[in-house]
């Protein structure tokens, strides 16, 4: 189970309404390589891995939903008190349509989220070499985010966030080299 | 009560909670190194120790933390603002 | 340090004003595959602020890089 804590991995601040560039912060919400579909992969993936990598998929899973919640923070932040015609200027009109001033789970383009973006091929070294490649897109994900920002204050955030896709590629490419150990190792009964 | 120093003691919170972070994925795949698990065991008692100093003031972050009695009869409810997305 | 370049082909008849060198990130996990023991640390409060805990990982980035 988990137990809530009452706030964020790391502070978020907002400098300005800005619709728009919630619009674009949706892409790594509820988006193809964004942090829904990473929180997801990885804590399915921690079923049948071996037990010497659950540790860290369940870890880093767990991480992935405090990411969301950062994202969603900006997001609200950047929309709050936002009018129709405002987030229809911003290219909303028809997420307000659909949701009003609520968030959804979808992409920067308002494609809603879906679990094809998630595979599970059962085989540690193909699910693991997904899981590096995920974090490595999120990664540049981050980046064309921070190019169309002009917000220092999220910029700031989304520099965190993107440092944080470098460690989880580490720590994926350690589980890796730990799953190679494994070689030839002959269980003697 | 003053929102910026509240901000600022739950930073200090978020700095020794992403310790713990830190260290616990690096000891997931580095479970030999001795010297981190010693650092990655001092760094909980830290996280916890400033966790303790700012639920004193602004009540608890979570319900593994016992609410004290004072704060219940000053009004101090679970639910109740800011959530973390509207501070 | 955790970039690379290349020059794409330029045609005569590109229609945008052409970029003659284009930066990629080549970021600090490639380098290292399994982090050593022992690296530096940085202080809590610059671990938060820099997304990691050892300055080795970090690579930083900002738009002023003009990469994309």
């Amino acid at each position: 189970m988990w137990v809530y804590e009452k706030k964020l991995l790391y502070p978020v601040e907002v400098s300005e309404c800005n619709p728009r560039l919630a619009k674009y912060i949706a892409e790594q919400y509820g988006g193809a390589d964004g942090e829904l579909a990473a929180a997801l992969r990885y804590m399915n993936q921690r079923y049948t891995v071996p037990d010497k990598i659950i540790g860290l998929l369940n870890d880093i899973s767990t991480e992935e939903f405090s990411h969301l919640e950062m994202l969603a923070t900006m997001i609200y932040k950047l929309t709050k008190d936002s009018t129709p015609q405002e987030l229809e200027e911003a290219g909303l009109g028809a997420h307000f349509v659909n949701h009003g001033s609520a968030l959804f789970y979808e992409n920067a383009g308002g494609v809603p989220f879906t679990t094809t973006y998630i595979q599970a091929k059962g085989d540690p070294i193909a699910d693991l070499y997904e899981d590096i490649a995920a974090e490595e897109k999120a990664r540049a994900t981050y980046q064309w985010i921070i190019d169309v920002s002009d917000d220092p204050l999220i910029n700031d955030s989304l520099k965190f966030l993107r440092e944080r896709e470098n460690v989880h590629s580490l720590r994926f490419r350690e589980a890796v080299e730990v799953l190679k150990e494994e070689r030839d190792r002959k269980k003697i009964f | 009560m003053d929102a910026a120093e509240q901000r600022e003691m739950l930073k200090l919170v978020q700095q020794a909670d992403f310790v713990v972070v830190e260290l616990t994925l690096y000891t997931d795949t580095h479970r030999h190194d001795k010297e981190a698990l010693e650092q990655w065991r001092m760094a909980i008692k830290e996280a916890s120790k400033t966790r303790k100093a700012y639920e004193k003031r602004y009540g608890p972050l979570s319900l593994y933390s016992v609410p004290s009695e004072q704060a219940i009869d000053m009004g101090w409810r679970w639910n109740q603002p800011p959530w973390p997305w509207q501070m | 340090m955790f970039r690379g370049t290349f020059e794409p082909y330029v045609s005569p008849f590109d229609p945008c004003p052409p970029i003659k060198v284009k930066t990629f990130v080549l970021p600090p996990q490639l380098f290292m595959n399994v982090q050593p023991p022992g690296l530096p640390q940085y202080s809590p409060a610059e671990a938060l602020r820099q997304g990691s805990l050892w300055p080795a990982l970090v690579d930083g980035f900002s738009k002023k890089e003009g990469i994309f």
